[in-house]
């Protein structure tokens, strides 16, 4: 099977850019390809317990949609969420602050990954 | 024009856009038997390309394709 890690770094200050690696993840996903997100630098802001169902994803006719949608659809389709310590230790969050589903992994683990995916994309 | 073939189940799609005629696409074929056959109807402007990489990555075939309009209609055989 092909693997795809996607790299998240966007956060709550730009709801803009929350989505789009999700739901590429989620397609890629759809075209049974392995599939993670790594959520560092401001993207742990996302998976904050509470800030899915109310961070509006914009449309140009402000009718968006909230990023729970969005990450509901790439769970179920079987993505992978991973978030490193130092991140969550950037924003004052700890493990427990985060939605469900979503597993800790270092440093180390996220270079084995990325070494052993077939591509690795950064947002 | 060649016929359409025959198909096993509809999937209609239309009005929804990327990625979720993909994702209901991937969900249904689960539930399908081997070598059944879905007619994928979508509007979504991206979906031409969309079904053929979906198909080209899970190995199952677009037997036919057409289009009328706006609406893109796929004839996709499980493998």
């Amino acid at each position: 099977m092909s693997s795809i890690l996607y790299v998240h770094t966007g956060g709550v200050s730009t709801p803009e850019r929350s989505a789009t690696p999700i739901y590429l993840a989620t397609t890629a996903a759809a075209m049974d390809v392995e599939v993670g997100i790594y959520f560092t630098v401001n993207g742990p802001t996302l998976l904050k317990k509470g800030v899915p169902e109310t961070l509006i994803v914009p449309k140009y006719d402000g009718n968006g949609a909230p990023l729970r949608r969005f990450i509901d659809q790439a769970l179920d389709m079987g993505v992978k969420f991973y978030v490193c310590q130092p991140s969550l230790d950037l924003h004052g969050l700890t493990k427990d602050d985060l939605i469900d589903g979503v597993e800790m992994i270092g440093g180390a683990a996220f270079n084995d990954m990325a070494l052993e995916a077939d591509q690795v994309i950064c947002f | 024009m060649a016929d359409a073939p025959a198909h096993d189940q509809v999937l209609d799609a239309k009005g929804l856009l990327c990625p979720m005629p993909i994702v209901k696409l991937a969900k249904f074929m689960r539930d399908l038997e081997s070598a059944q056959v879905v007619l994928l109807e979508a509007t979504d402007p991206g979906a031409v390309p969309d079904v053929a990489a979906w198909s080209k990555n899970t190995k199952n075939p677009v037997i036919h394709q057409e289009t009328e309009g706006k609406v893109m209609r796929f004839w996709i055989q499980k493998a």
